[in-house]
């Protein structure tokens, strides 16, 4: 966020000018292969998303790509550093963000950041200026005295991106930026990301959030079961796997027996998610609804394709089948 | 196989840093911790040394009880507090994620070990000095030799700091815990020499007392507060430190099964 950072970062790349790279990394469990050979790579300034429901292997991936958990087979350079071979450096320059925030309930705020500064390994001084710096970009100054087991849910999570910031990384990653935060929390937490990204810092998350993947994403993977199926920007994935136009409808109880035989007369292929149905057009054509007007009950609305029927259709499944 | 994690040196900025934050989480609780490192031994001590001591009159020719079991107990108590911090603190900080966020710094798993058994030596010394200078009010301490006393709290809070994490690495509750006081630190602490000379356990015991690292420290402690000393200190010295570099490597290995996946 100061020059001095800027350019630092500015000076930080792989050979092929990216800034994460990953070759066909490999990761076991027993027989199981939790990350099973997926390669990307995340070029400078760029946000790059690893979108999959639970279990697809994108905490494992962001863990090895950190430094904190070593591969069974593949390459993965981050700023210029091999990390396979030297896992402690890559933790000198990336900025991470886990998943269960890990703050420290025994501190305040502000010691929570001026002791990560610290064991990374800046100046107590340092730590301390680099602290309220931090503090202060994130909108938390005023809770600095404030135990950790105070904050809501939304200020835990964005102290947990502040600390991470500390050592003004190039590079960060995090995983599930948004899980478990309510609408209000999860808007603050992707404004202060787009600030970031602005800044110039490089960004690799992992979500089951289609939303967030779109908003955020300049580039993501869809990841399923260890393996990388595609890759694109959000609305290249759009085009590429999601039909134009899905309609979805709303359907009473009472109703749904005739809707599911209206369809099932005509052989239009459709999905039932709740209280929703959802009918995907052949070839772009809008499949003939114009029956179920006058059902009861019924109500027809007409949505374009999104990040979730690009999962649906890679897959077959839904992104939060859980 | 795992590629494995290469642990080039000791970078000392991950020892410093977590042993601050141990102290500066120590120091905002300190009007709770000071009751166990000050008021709770002392307590003890004060009722040992008075009440059971009144009834004993003298131990050896010429040491009164009391000024047999202050280095017993004050060492004992030592080891309560190194074995507690690496066992049921590193547990919460195992649960809490604490090690995993140091993790994301470039902190290796052996330096976590050694800045939490710093800190376990600090603990140690914290509470041998206090009730130390208590002990030497009462006339319990008596000479300058007993400053070497340090030099046990020390190796209490190395050795015990040490052997807490064989639990905690491997707890899975925290129920599991009280394993450590249950089979370790209670049986040690009334079997290792503090309360009795243990030369009048039955012959079948005495060796078994001696395996127990406890057993050296009080040996050792109480060699510097009566200032008398033979080999037997020295030996118990090795014993002490051919104990501790077994396990610690062997607690490095299973926190790092912990917490490296």
């Amino acid at each position: 966020m100061t020059n001095e950072s800027q350019v630092k970062r500015d000076s930080v790349r792989n050979s092929n000018g990216s800034v994460i790279q990953a070759e066909n990394i490999r990761k076991l469990y027993g027989d199981f292969a939790a990350v099973d050979g997926i390669s990307f790579n995340v070029e400078p300034g760029e946000t790059y998303g690893l979108l999959g429901p639970n279990g697809a292997g994108k905490t494992t991936t962001m863990r090895m790509l950190s430094g904190l958990s070593p591969v069974n087979s593949g390459d993965i350079n981050v700023a210029g550093i091999d990390v396979v071979k030297d896992n402690r450096a890559v933790r000198e320059v990336m900025g991470v963000v886990t998943q269960h925030d890990g703050l420290d309930n025994g501190l305040t705020v502000f010691q929570n950041l001026f002791l990560h500064g610290f064991l990374a390994g800046l100046s107590r001084k340092g730590s301390k200026n680099r602290a309220h710096e931090v503090l202060e970009f994130f909108g938390l100054r005023d809770r600095s005295k404030a135990n950790v087991y105070e904050l809501s849910g939304g200020m835990k999570r964005r102290l947990a991106i502040a600390r991470s910031m500390m050592t003004s990384p190039t590079v960060i990653v995090m995983d599930e930026p948004s899980t478990g935060l309510d609408p209000q929390s999860r808007n603050r937490v992707w404004e202060e990301l787009a600030v970031l990204k602005d800044a110039g810092v490089t960004v690799l998350l992992s979500t089951h959030y289609m939303e967030e993947a779109t908003i955020l994403c300049d580039r993501l993977s869809i990841m399923d079961h260890g393996k990388i199926l595609d890759e694109g920007t959000p609305d290249q994935m759009i085009e590429r796997h999601a039909p134009k136009e899905v309609a979805q409808l709303r359907v009473t109880p009472a109703s749904l027996r005739t809707v599911r035989e209206y369809l099932d007369e005509r052989s239009i292929t459709f999905r039932e998610v709740g209280a929703l149905v959802s009918v995907t057009g052949v070839n772009g054509d809008r499949p003939d609804l114009s029956g179920l007007e006058s059902v009861e009950g019924v109500r027809t609305s007409y949505r374009a394709g999104n990040l979730e029927d690009v999962f649906l259709s890679i897959t077959g499944r839904e992104l939060r089948d859980e | 196989m795992n590629r494995a994690i290469p642990t080039p040196g000791i970078r000392r900025r991950s020892v410093t840093g977590l042993w601050l934050r141990h102290a500066v989480s120590f120091v905002r609780y300190w009007k709770f911790v000071i009751t166990w490192v000050l008021i709770e031994p002392v307590i003890i001590l004060v009722a040992v040394g008075f009440g059971v001591g009144k009834l004993i009159g003298s131990v050896e020719d010429g040491v009164s009880y009391a000024e047999f079991v202050t280095p017993g107990l004050i060492i004992g108590n030592a080891m309560f507090h190194a074995l507690f911090e690496t066992s049921w603190n590193a547990y919460n900080r195992i649960d809490n994620d604490v090690y995993e966020t140091a993790l994301t710094t470039p902190i290796t798993v052996t330096e976590i070990t050694m800045g939490d058994i710093l800190w376990a030596v600090t603990r140690s010394i914290l509470t041998v000095v206090g009730t130390a200078i208590v002990a030497a009010m009462f006339g319990w301490l008596n000479g300058w030799e007993a400053i070497g006393i340090l030099i046990p709290a020390v190796m209490v809070g190395i050795t015990f700091g040490a052997l807490g994490f064989l639990f905690s690495a491997v707890a899975p509750h925290t129920t599991f815990l009280t394993l450590v006081f249950t089979l370790v630190a209670s049986p040690m602490f009334f079997f290792s020499g503090s309360f009795f000379p243990i030369s009048i356990l039955p012959d079948w015991v005495e060796p078994i007392a001696w395996v127990m690292p406890l057993t050296s420290a009080v040996h050792i402690a109480r060699g510097f507060a009566l200032a008398s000393f033979d080999m037997s200190h020295v030996w118990a010295a090795v014993y002490m430190i051919v104990f501790t570099a077994i396990i610690w490597p062997i607690a490095i290995l299973l926190l790092r099964r912990r917490l490296i996946k």
